[in-house]
């Protein structure tokens, strides 16, 4: 029950910091340049942005999350229930960020999660 | 393009991040607590430079989202998990089964899907003062 509870922490909180992240990348807009000085300016937008920073929030949450239950839980078991992050981010980018996911993707990403349960078999 | 080569690049950070914090960390001997262990792994140059690629892998990540779908960008560097199977495999001399191998293969596939439905399907609506 306690694992059970911390993967969808995991899952949810991974999925969240992927949504404000991009949220807060899209606020900041397209990065096309190299230039050091541009790029410092961008970081500095990037430090103040109250999405990306609540994005790193999240992520902090994801990792500590992870470390506990590994604590217990064997890995083999938590990395395959993790790769539902993949689903739970695409649906967060339909349905909160608006993209549209096409059939294609959605197979894709089925794919992959099939294939992350996959290579976590010992 | 540029989408492409900014993962590629990301994905390569990550998996070659991992291999040398996996190094750095078995390099350490069995500390009794895990201060010990943390100010041991301090001083390991191989867990610097795996902790500096994991940045970079962050950096890029972020870059990437600039600009691309997120339903695009999070199953494409999922093909990390390949990567890492096989950095794994030959620079940490770990065992891979043939059903890590398969579930590898699958991982590929659906990561060729996914490309091939192009970085971006539709404009998002969170452009611009709405947020």
């Amino acid at each position: 029950m306690k694992t059970a509870i911390l993967i969808a922490v995991i899952v949810f909180a991974d999925a969240a910091g992927d949504v404000l992240l991009t949220r807060g990348m899209k606020q900041i807009g397209e990065i096309s340049t190299i230039s050091p000085k541009v790029l410092l300016s961008i970081a500095r937008k990037v430090l103040t942005n109250r999405n990306f920073l609540s994005g790193i929030l999240f992520f902090a949450v994801t990792f500590f999350s992870f470390l506990t239950v590994l604590s217990w839980a064997d890995l083999s078991f938590v990395f395959p229930a993790t790769s539902l992050v993949y689903v739970v981010s695409t649906l967060g980018a339909k349905f909160m960020l608006r993209e549209t996911v096409s059939f294609q993707r959605w197979a894709g990403i089925f794919l992959v999660c099939l294939g992350v349960a996959l290579t976590s078999l010992p | 393009m540029k989408t492409y080569a900014i993962l590629a690049l990301a994905v390569l950070a990550q998996a070659t991040g991992n291999v040398c914090l996996s190094r750095g960390m078995r390099e350490l001997s069995s500390a009794s607590s895990i201060f010990a262990l943390f100010s041991q792994a301090v001083g390991s140059p191989a867990i610097w430079i795996g902790t500096a690629l994991l940045l970079l892998f962050f950096f890029l990540f972020a870059a990437a989202l600039s600009w691309a779908d997120l339903s695009f960008v999070v199953p494409a560097i999922s093909i990390e998990v390949v990567i890492n199977v096989a950095f794994a495999q030959y620079f940490l001399k770990e065992p891979v089964s043939s059903v890590r191998w398969l579930g590898a293969l699958l991982i590929s596939i659906g990561v060729i899907l996914v490309l091939r439905t192009g970085k971006q399907t539709g404009k998002s609506e969170i452009e611009g003062a709405k947020i």
